[in-house]
């Protein structure tokens, strides 16, 4: 159990960084002099809506070794397109956003796909007009949701713990989980990440599995914008690069590799899980703001170090180096051995 | 195949390593001969995007103008500097920097707060601070093949937080005002201008006569190839890194000298408008191909077009989303033209 564990970085990594947040959230009591309340677990349960589809999105394209950076931009757009056009109906708001995620991942995904263009260029080149679109349709300031019955409903409690919001992020993980682990298309897709031209000759259909995804990820950012922009009664032009931190460091700590092929949905859930603890254990224990970007960089950082190919390259160099020393002592001293017992 | 097939060629001429140079310059000026004698597709596209916008500047009042042009060269020289720096980066493989607003904004704030030390200190200190921090991720990338994007979205983070932290989150004013002579207009045109172009020049003439310079494309076309061919692979790349760190620097002394304060915002969008230049300037983000000339060009042209939607009352969002499609346009042509042929 254990050793399958070690040999699969894409249960250990979640399976150890969740527990480890949970148990550091369940001692913040002892910093903050506060007891935890239901309360604290709905607000991390709140960050992890606001934060999921995103990094779910960030998370499936990485798997298949992309990298879609546009999702801020469509996150942003997403929100500012619900909140100008759901004044009067919040659903068509929604709708609206996530047609415009869903045929901006497809374009993207269709110049990846067909073109085999790489797709940092493609998702940066989107991410700025995005940004700019945006801007140009707010006019480059925040906008106020004037529909307060779909604030208050996307926040309502349900259950204690949870909102209509975050069991919504909760059920795309769920669909994410049973479509990649019971059809075909979960080997595809790390099939399509681990090595692309050995799929391609297995039969994978490459090309139509990545329309598909860039498809979802730009569905899923524009939802989570849609959504999030309801919560706050306002969208931002502009939420900077935050959200792709954040969503790179869950996804990450989901034990998804940067070099693709590896990852799991329910591994995604836990790391976003564990973003969204991290994030209520600094709110409750009211660090300084320039302290959490610290802890995220280091994170990042540290996860990134770990994940590099050529540090493992080096570290196998050095043992291999140490091995070879450790033998030709030993036969070195057996040579001296023999060279004593032969007079 | 083809790979296979460029891979070899790649070991051959980098084990002739005396006559490499020679090779790759001859190389260059044959295809420079071809593309003169048969005009493609995208020449006359780019012969036509000229002419289109002459003709829109002559139907825009002032665009022709000593003022404007100015104006123009000034905002080419802001992104400029930093755009030759990405374009070496760009070269040896490493894809793009998305910590190029924080460090600029720190060299600016380590620039004006040792004004009272001496003009030429400042300045050298804000170089060093440039080039330490970014020749650390460089060696991050280069020995440990770290993955570049995530990286730097971390190193970004991380010196923005410290940068906050150190300043308090205050706006830094400088003790003495000794920088004012960088903020000077010679002949009329900015300090910052000629430096571009004496930047350009220094840079196209690295990358084209000097060993370092020849290996960063060697590296950047194919890195396992070079690593194979005993190419000193880390050490070109954090050389790569230290000159765009040193740019960087440059960019945040004039920034820091046009502004007389700094404070976190000082970098603006400077991350995504380098590399905006870069890739219209037609480098591939796949590394091996490209020129700090080129890269000029990229950034003049989008200064071109930003000025002239300025000039015809269109807001920043829509400067913005002009700037990421033309960025797309290019980056899918640029493919394109690579590619064709190979397929």
């Amino acid at each position: 159990m254990i050793r399958g564990l070690v040999s699969r970085p894409e249960r250990l990594v979640p399976a150890v960084s969740l527990p480890v947040v949970v148990v550091a959230f369940a001692c913040t009591p002892l910093i903050s002099g506060e007891g935890l309340t239901t309360f604290d677990i709905r607000n991390a349960l709140q960050g992890f809506a606001q934060l999921g589809l995103l990094a779910l999105g960030l998370g499936l394209t990485m798997i298949a070794r992309e990298f879609d950076l546009s999702v801020v931009g469509t996150y942003a757009l997403g929100g500012m397109l619900a909140v100008q056009t759901g004044k009067s109906s919040a659903i068509l708001g929604v709708v609206v956003a996530v047609a415009a995620g869903a045929a901006i991942g497809a374009v993207q995904g269709g110049l990846v796909a067909w073109l085999r263009i790489p797709s940092l260029p493609v998702t940066l080149a989107t991410y700025i007009a995005l940004l700019g679109l945006t801007s140009a349709i707010s006019g480059g300031l925040s906008k106020t949701y004037t529909n307060s019955a779909a604030t208050l409903w996307v926040d309502r409690t349900i259950l204690v713990i949870f909102s209509p919001r975050s069991l919504v992020t909760l059920a795309a993980f769920l669909i994410a989980a049973l479509m990649l682990g019971f059809t075909k298309r979960g080997r595809e897709l790390r099939a399509i990440g681990g090595d692309r031209r050995a799929s391609r000759v297995a039969g994978v259909r490459v090309e139509r599995a990545l329309i598909g995804l860039f498809t979802v990820s730009g569905t899923l950012a524009a939802l989570g914008g849609a959504l999030l922009s309801y919560s706050y009664a306002s969208a931002n032009p502009n939420p900077g690069l935050q959200p792709l931190i954040l969503g790179a460091v869950a996804v990450l700590l989901g034990g998804v590799s940067l070099a693709g092929g590896r990852g799991l949905p329910l591994g995604l859930l836990a790391g976003t899980l564990s973003v969204a603890l991290i994030a209520q254990i600094v709110a409750m224990t009211a660090l300084p703001d320039y302290s959490t970007e610290l802890l995220y960089a280091a994170l990042l950082v540290i996860i990134v170090a770990i994940d590099a190919p050529g540090l493992r390259q080096t570290l196998d160099r050095l043992k291999a180096r140490r091995n070879s020393k450790a033998t030709s002592t030993i036969t070195l001293a057996s040579h001296d051995q023999y060279g004593a017992e032969s007079p | 195949m083809t790979t296979a097939n460029s891979e070899h060629r790649h070991a051959t001429s980098a084990a002739g390593t005396g006559s490499a140079r020679r090779k790759a310059g001859s190389a260059t000026e044959a295809k420079g001969r071809i593309r003169w004698r048969r005009p493609g597709p995208l020449d006359i596209g780019i012969g036509i995007g000229i002419l289109a916008v002459v003709l829109v500047g002559a139907m825009t009042s002032r665009f022709f103008s000593l003022d404007n042009a100015r104006a123009i060269l000034a905002s080419t020289a802001a992104v400029g500097i930093t755009a030759i720096g990405a374009t070496f980066v760009m070269i040896v493989g490493s894809a793009v920097s998305l910590a190029v607003s924080q460090t600029a904004t720190v060299a600016a704030m380590i620039f004006l707060s040792t004004q009272q030390l001496g003009l030429g200190v400042a300045i050298l200190l804000a170089l060093a601070c440039g080039v330490a921090v970014t020749a650390a991720q460089g060696a991050v990338i280069g020995f440990w093949t770290a993955n570049p994007i995530v990286l730097t979205i971390a190193a970004g983070f991380a010196i923005g937080g410290v940068a906050i932290w150190i300043s308090g989150g205050a706006t830094v004013y400088p003790k003495a005002t000794a920088f004012r002579t960088l903020d000077s207009t010679p002949l009329g045109l900015p300090l910052a201008v000629y430096v571009l172009i004496g930047l350009a020049l220094l840079a196209q003439w690295m990358l084209h006569r000097t060993t370092a310079g020849r290996q960063l494309y060697l590296i950047g076309e194919n890195p396992a190839a070079a690593r194979a061919a005993g190419l000193p692979v880390g050490r070109v790349t954090v050389i790569a890194w230290a000159f765009f760190g040193a740019c960087i620097a440059l960019t945040g002394i004039f920034l820091a000298s046009f502004n007389t304060s700094a404070n976190a915002d000082l970098g603006g969008t400077l991350s995504l408008d380098a590399i905006a230049a870069v890739l219209v300037g037609g480098t591939a983000i796949g590394g091996g191909r490209g020129s700090a000339l080129r890269t000029l060009g990229g950034a003049l042209l989008i200064s071109v077009i930003s000025d002239l939607l300025l000039l015809r009352g269109f807001s920043t969002g829509v400067q913005l989303l002009a700037k990421g499609l033309l960025v797309l346009l290019v980056v899918v042509t640029v493919h394109l033209r690579s590619t064709r042929g190979r397929r």
